[in-house]
């Protein structure tokens, strides 16, 4: 038996997880279930020995014990596998399924028979057609994927964790998979699942962890809950599926369309994307994390090409091979990940306002440092950032003050359209409402904002449409009355009238 | 006939695969270059490995570096250390030169240990962190050697330069020797932990395996080979001189490069020895090019450093051929070099 009690992680301020507890016995597959930040991520890292809780204790068969690194983990009988892949994309398939578990020849060399022969045995129970010797990398991502499972199970686990490993696979590779789980469940291992899709849940777990802000709010048997009862824990809202897959008609007014996309496509995050939107709006994008948004945002930027499908800016196509491309046509980008996208921390917070103004400019244009300082110090009085002096370097601001700081640079550009990734991710409440107010303004004043966010509150708060994202396509759009919690939740589950459909009939069946 | 054709396909496939095509097109001129009759000679074949064999056992030190994600470009001046202990400790402590040989490869062992603490364990970017390197050997290496001195007796470098059975050159003998040790420790679990840890640091961690202790073994592992490579550079020179063979540092990197080795996880011993045989074969040919164009253009004569010139173009052209056909690999090598520099891209990724 595998139980986790009294979990506690915080980074800095942020908390992750809260008293969160978990158990799981032989032979059981137990669903960890939560939206955006929930903390399940964490409980999953903690078991894999990468995270190290501040509190709580970690029992395995009533004993205590402590997991510091992957070596800890493994030798507990714990494997697992993850989302983004823990494979090494340079090594060869057999290479990666067999690391730090090589069969031991004569002399402390590798057992390359017996190798081939274990890897063999094992591509054919996943139905995996691939050369042993193949290098990972050369291989598709759904091939990839159901290597991640199969490198886990090899290592014949008491405790198998299994963190959102689907995501990537075809419905028949789902099926493969589950057929394996049944086997290993069969033979007493313990199973944690952590999936987002619904229908999976009621097809093959026995039970279900439910967290919301890092705690647990639900330990149950799968047969005693319902789809809208798990939507329920997760989010604290009862989904509403109405009116969902009714074709949305929104009223425009006459407006101008700004932004229209087509049918987008960008392998393999982003699958089918048709977005619209229209001058002096605030659209929002929504949706569990990693459902394609950010790479959604950054195709529209030029950072990276589409596989497929149109986009329209200004009715015009746009075929931006860079983002310097976009800004020049007026298209501007703040990003959450301040300090890797968007801060230079050691310039000052003048030369930081002033950086988006500079990229516009030719290059040998001549600039004096008053010039600099009277731009910055418009932009800081208007939009009440507060700081010591423009002088002073960016990092020297609190993180509330740096992202209206990053705001301001590209509103002090006036661009046509605003596009904002997760801006408002660990900022405090009031910069955020500060934030807010900077970006209805613009709005009213006929700039296009278009902002993702991981936080259904916000959205709801300040977007005027909403586009929810489900596995690279869009679930739902809510506007005007249809813009409920309810509803956006249902949409954020990928509770469409086709999933929703199947989910009912796994549960049922 | 089909198995022929798979284990090409497979080879094909293989990191080695673009520097053995550029070694073979190479060692073809120069065979054609030379004469059939001349390049085979055994004295030929002789000179090729004796003269090449500390570039080449240089190269071959790099290679575990390299696949584990690291760097050492001290390691040119290395082989002067290892030359010089060997020489003192042999001219003033009276002892035999095999026990100075095994200092010098101690002394090797010791640098390597330094640099693996500044690379792996204080985290500095490997390129700077191994150019700073250099100075502080040359400083030690001046400390115990003034100024370009010592012999070694006669035997040894007769020994050195001389062909076992009449066939095989002795120094011949260092290749195999440390190609028999990689070999074997490529079927060990070392030699699947070094890849795992060169491709991706974190993702071995997770695995159980402590990548800087992988990086320390690849780091003692170098500091051998270079200690056969300074053994080799003073059987070969017969004398001691501090500040010699830095420039073995960079080329050897350059032939690891050229024989297909990435920045991490990528590559091959092979590679290493391919590439290497490439920058020889290349001077080797332009030089006997040269001594054609002597030949057949009566009055012809310019210095040497003409040959360099050609001979560097032509290298300069190989690195840009590995780099336009590995097509996925460029992407990597780029980012391994900012790596190399910067030092915190290893830790973001």
């Amino acid at each position: 038996m595998f139980a986790m009690r009294g979990i506690d992680k915080r980074y800095d301020a942020v908390i992750a997880c809260q008293d969160a507890a978990l158990q799981v016995e032989p032979g059981e597959i137990r669903a960890l279930l939560g939206s955006n930040g929930s903390g399940k991520s964490t409980m999953v890292k903690i078991l894999a020995g990468t995270v190290k809780p501040n509190d709580g204790q970690i029992l395995i068969d009533d004993e205590p014990v402590t997991i510091n690194s992957g070596r800890d983990s493994r030798q507990l009988g714990i494997a697992t596998a993850y989302q983004d892949l823990s494979l090494i994309p340079t090594m060869t398939v057999l290479d990666n399924i067999l690391l730090g578990n090589e069969p031991q020849g004569k002399w402390g060399m590798v057992d390359r028979q017996k190798s081939l022969d274990d890897v063999t045995a094992l591509l054919d129970k996943f139905h995996l057609d691939c050369d042993p010797d193949a290098y990972v990398q050369t291989l598709m991502p759904s091939v990839q994927s159901m290597i991640e499972v199969a490198k886990a199970v090899f290592l014949h686990p008491r405790l198998l964790l299994l963190d959102e490993v689907t995501a990537a696979l075809h419905s028949d590779e789902v099926e493969l998979v589950f057929n394996v789980l049944r086997e290993v469940k069969a033979q007493g291992t313990a199973v944690i699942y952590v999936t987002h899709r619904m229908s999976e849940i009621f097809e093959i777990c026995d039970t279900a962890t439910i967290m919301r802000s890092g705690r647990t709010v639900a330990h149950a048997r799968i047969d005693e809950l319902s789809l809208d009862d798990i939507v329920f824990h997760l989010t604290g809202q009862r989904p509403d599926t109405e009116t969902l897959h009714e074709v949305e008609t929104f009223e425009h007014d006459g407006r101008d369309l700004i932004l229209d996309v087509e049918h987008l496509q960008l392998y393999p995050k982003v699958r089918d994307v048709s977005f619209k939107a229209y001058k002096g709006e605030i659209v929002g994008i929504g949706g569990l994390e990693g459902q394609g948004q950010p790479e959604f945002i950054r195709t529209l930027l030029g950072v990276t090409q589409p596989d497929g499908g149109t986009i329209r800016y200004m009715d015009a196509p746009a075929d931006f091979r860079s983002p310097a491309d976009a800004v020049r046509q007026g298209i501007g980008f703040i990003s959450g990940e301040r300090n890797r996208e968007a801060m230079f921390p050691d310039r000052s917070v003048g030369e930081n306002i002033f950086a988006g103004d500079a990229a516009k400019g030719a290059l040998f244009t001549f600039l004096t440092a008053r010039t600099v300082r009277d731009f910055a110090q418009d932009a800081v009085d208007k939009y009440d950032i507060v700081v010591g002096s423009v002088d002073h370097p960016a990092s020297s601001l609190s993180g509330g003050n740096q992202q209206k700081l990053v705001v301001a640079r590209w509103i002090a550009m006036a661009p046509n359209l605003l596009l904002l990734d997760d801006p408002t991710k660990g900022v405090d409440i009031h910069s955020r409402r500060e934030i807010h107010k900077i970006l209805r303004q613009c709005a009213e004043d006929g700039m296009t904002v278009i902002l993702s966010s991981s936080e259904s509150e916000e959205l709801l708060d300040i977007a005027d449409r909403i586009y929810l994202f489900y596995e690279g396509r869009v679930s739902g759009m809510l506007s005007g009355a249809s813009k409920t919690p309810e509803r956006l939740v249902a949409a954020m589950m990928g509770m469409t009238r086709e999933n929703n459909g199947a989910a009912r009939e796994a549960q049922s069946a | 006939m089909i198995d022929i054709k798979q284990t090409f396909q497979r080879f094909r496939r293989t990191p080695a695969f673009v520097g053995f095509t550029l070694f073979m097109a190479v060692l073809i001129l120069n065979i054609i270059v030379q004469g059939p009759g001349q390049f085979f000679s055994t004295r030929s074949i002789n000179t090729l490995f004796s003269k090449n064999m500390p570039l080449l056992l240089t190269t071959m030190a790099m290679a575990p570096l390299l696949i584990s994600g690291v760097l050492d470009i001290s390691i040119g001046i290395q082989l002067a250390l290892v030359n010089v202990v060997s020489i003192m400790s042999y001219q003033e402590w009276g002892v035999s030169l095999y026990v100075g040989f095994l200092l010098g490869i101690l002394a090797s062992l010791a640098v390597s240990a330094l640099c693996w603490v500044l690379v792996s364990v204080l985290r500095l970017p490997g390129m700077l962190a191994s150019f700073s390197l250099i100075y502080i050997v040359q400083g030690i290496n001046v400390l115990i050697m003034d100024k370009p001195q010592g012999s070694i007796p006669r035997e040894f470098y007769k020994t050195y330069d001389s062909l076992i059975g009449g066939i095989v050159p002795f120094s011949a003998l260092f290749l195999i020797v440390v190609l028999g040790i990689w070999l074997y420790l490529m079927r060990t679990k070392f030699g699947r932990n070094i890849y795992a840890v060169g491709g991706n640091p974190r993702n071995a961690f997770a695995a159980g395996i402590n990548p800087a202790w992988v990086q320390f073994q690849a780091f003692m592992i170098k500091g051998t080979i270079t200690g056969l490579a300074g053994i080799c550079l003073t059987l070969m020179t017969a004398s001691g001189n501090p500040l010699q063979g830095e420039a073995y540092g960079l080329r050897a990197l350059s032939a690891c490069i050229i024989g297909g080795l990435g920045f991490g996880g990528w590559g091959s011993m092979g590679c290493a020895i391919f590439g290497a045989g490439f920058l020889v074969m290349i001077q080797n040919t332009v030089y006997y090019f040269f001594n054609l164009l002597y030949r057949l253009i009566p009055g012809f004569q310019v210095t040497s450093y003409w040959q360099n010139l050609v001979s560097d173009i032509i290298i300069f052209f190989g690195l840009l051929m590995t780099i336009v056909t590995a097509r996925e690999q460029r992407e990597a090598l780029k980012q391994g070099f900012v790596e190399q520099f910067t030092g915190g891209a290893r830790d973001a990724a």
